[in-house]
């Protein structure tokens, strides 16, 4: 058989198989897993597209994902307006605040970039808290009642349970996925890579840098501001630090950066082992496990610290991880899996 | 004409830390071509060793720098030795990452053992002014803090100036293949470096303890500070590092009072992508790379 086919008929049973999983799990807990995954692959790939592809190592995407999440909360909040019109308005002003960081951050180059798309993001963040006004300011905006989705007088969902929101998880992750595979496999996505690749040279062979470093930054943001809108409607909470914060932006890095950036699949890899790590700390499922094995009694010192502390410590292994990652393996896992897979191959 | 001189005045006083904050990030970047992303989280570890000092063994925290300095001489050496060393000829965002996963590990290893609290550091003069004449009145932390600042700038610069060790961390500096060849250990330079760098940040640390409320979190702001300074006085550059501390410590403290307090990091950043765009060398600086 051949490669493609295999390839294709592999994912096809994937789809069909993550199509089906509501239909068999109904535990709330398992589908919100789930769809944090989902939203973590598409802040991944939407990332991979203007850091993997062109090379453009932003470590301000916060502002889009923030400015989504508010654009769409503030209409739903202040002038009701449905969150999936509210989306539109929040990727149309994504764009305008793109192509304004764009004309700023890509006069720069390597470290000054990514100072200046920092510094961006700090000052939206910084908006946000000080224009009380618009945006409710630090105490951040609470919108849990969604209004429900009809099409044509028929309520297709009013959202009570995380069923709908899975299934707009997925076609949102296969939305990223698809673009990113378009992008690869077209024009565009070659010029892009010549960018990574080396700036200077890609300029002297006709190829518009601006241009396409815009066009990938575009692309980028309009995808992460969905990711953002996705959450602040799965949420129905935003506030400056969850949104905006320079966390954010380095968690949507890490996600690439632990996958291997510039591939397709490292985004998912990278969300695979992200989501459940981090969960597994934040619900003291790690504790559990080690009092369960008999490592740690429970009630004894060490067990009651671990149980008091070790929740809070998820961005602790996201500090460790990305340091072992970098030392151990620059190009994320997709890189270490493709380098042990072609020494094998040259070994046979 | 009072309000004005007052906060001229204490925007000079916290500049002269920020200068120490952004001397250290200058160092390092210009020894190693490193953006330290932990720069803010050491100060931080500064804090708290201060923090410790004073409430174990009870030593004022100004006094308490001759400790700090020496210590953090040490941690900034042993993270460039077992750290950074490995990155330096990484790409950019590599050592980038890198830094800023050292400075998560701080930061959060820090929450862990003394949980998220905001810690204050109370001293007998914690709150206490001096008069300086013509309705002026300086906070007496800050000022002794600035004495200090000055005190350990100085020496810096006789250091970097004069003895041979700074010289060649200078040469390593400037270029560090050529250092190499002409004998210099520049590996050595650069955990000394790296070393300088973050005892300056942990003296910075220290200082501003009796001031500045002390939580794990508190690096962040400082990190993007004293790249604000850093890039402002031209990368590398530590003559340039002390100017832009001082002229952003002026530059907050006038916009804090005469804009608002809510908005001073705000001007800060702007400020600083106005640099990026229109003299991205900054003040002191000769070149883009």
């Amino acid at each position: 058989m051949n490669k493609t086919l295999l390839k294709s008929l592999l994912a096809l049973i994937g789809l069909a198989f993550l199509l089906v999983i509501p239909r068999f799990v109904d535990s709330p807990y398992a589908l919100h897993m789930m769809i944090l995954l989902f939203l973590s692959v598409m802040m991944g790939q939407s990332w991979n597209i203007l850091g993997g592809y062109a090379g453009q190592h932003s470590v301000g995407h916060a502002a889009y994902f923030g400015v989504g999440a508010y654009t769409t909360m503030m209409l739903m909040h202040t002038k009701q307006i449905a969150p999936w019109i509210g989306v539109w308005a929040g990727m149309a002003l994504v764009i305008v605040v793109a192509l304004a960081i764009g004309s700023i951050c890509f006069r720069l180059r390597g470290p000054y970039f990514v100072l200046a798309s920092i510094a961006v993001a700090e000052i939206l963040r910084l908006s946000a808290i000080n224009l009380t006004t618009l945006t409710n300011g630090a105490e951040g905006i609470l919108a849990t009642e969604l209004p429900a989705f009809k099409i044509g007088g028929t309520v297709v969902t009013d959202f009570l349970t995380k069923v709908p929101f899975y299934y707009i998880g997925l076609f949102l992750v296969l939305l990223t996925i698809v673009v990113t595979y378009l992008v690869q496999h077209s024009k565009l996505g070659y010029f892009f890579q010549a960018i990574r690749e080396d700036q200077d040279a890609a300029h002297s062979l006709g190829i518009s840098i601006s241009l396409y470093k815009n066009i990938a930054l575009v692309i980028s943001a309009v995808l992460t501001s969905l990711a953002g809108s996705f959450y602040g409607i799965y949420v129905g909470f935003v506030d400056p630090p969850t949104v905006l914060g320079l966390d954010v932006s380095v968690q949507i890095m890490l996600i690439c950066i632990i996958g291997g950036m510039g591939t397709i699949w490292g985004p998912v890899l990278g969300s695979l082992i992200l989501v459940p790590l981090s969960e597994a700390l934040r619900s003291n499922m790690i504790t559990e496990a080690l009092v369960k094995v008999g490592l740690v009694s429970a009630d004894s010192r060490v067990g009651l610290f671990l149980k008091e502390n070790l929740s809070h410590a998820h961005v602790l292994l996201y500090g460790i991880l990305v340091v072992l990652v970098i030392l151990f393996m620059p190009d994320g896992l997709m890189g270490f899996v493709n380098k042990l897979m072609r020494r094998k191959r040259e070994a046979v | 004409m009072a309000v004005f001189m007052q906060s001229l005045i204490s925007g000079i006083l916290i500049g002269g830390v920020y200068a120490l904050i952004g001397i250290g990030l200058t160092l390092i970047f210009g020894v190693m071509r490193v953006i330290n992303f932990a720069h803010g989280d050491i100060l931080m570890v500064g804090m708290y060793l201060t923090y410790i000092i004073f409430t174990m063994l009870g030593i004022d925290p100004f006094v308490s720098v001759l400790i700090t300095f020496p210590l953090m001489f040490l941690f900034g050496g042993f993270l460039q030795k077992v750290f950074i060393n490995r990155v330096l000829n990484a790409l950019a965002q590599n050592q980038i990452l890198l830094t800023i996963g050292l400075g998560l590990i701080m930061s959060n290893t820090v929450m862990l053992i003394f949980t998220s609290d905001y810690k204050i550091l109370t001293t007998t003069y914690s709150s206490s002014t001096i008069q300086v004449g013509g309705g002026v009145s300086v906070s007496t932390p800050l000022l002794i803090s600035f004495l200090i600042t000055s005190a350990i700038t100085a020496a810096l610069y006789w250091f970097l100036l004069k003895t041979d060790t700074g010289q060649a961390i200078r040469a390593t500096a400037q270029d560090r293949d050529a250092a190499q060849l002409m004998g210099i250990n520049v590996k050595r330079m650069s955990i000394i470096a790296f070393g300088l760098g973050s005892a300056l940040a942990g003296t910075a640390g220290a200082l501003i303890s009796p001031t500045y409320y002390i939580f794990p979190q508190v690096g962040g702001v400082f990190t993007l500070k004293a790249f604000v300074i850093t890039v402002l006085g031209g990368m590398g550059s530590v003559v340039g590092a002390t100017l832009g501390g001082i002229l952003i410590g002026i530059t907050e403290s006038l916009g804090a009072v005469y804009i608002s307090s809510g908005w001073k990091d705000v001007i800060v950043f702007v400020l600083f992508l106005l640099v990026l765009l229109f003299k991205p060398s900054g003040l002191m600086g000769k070149s883009r790379t």
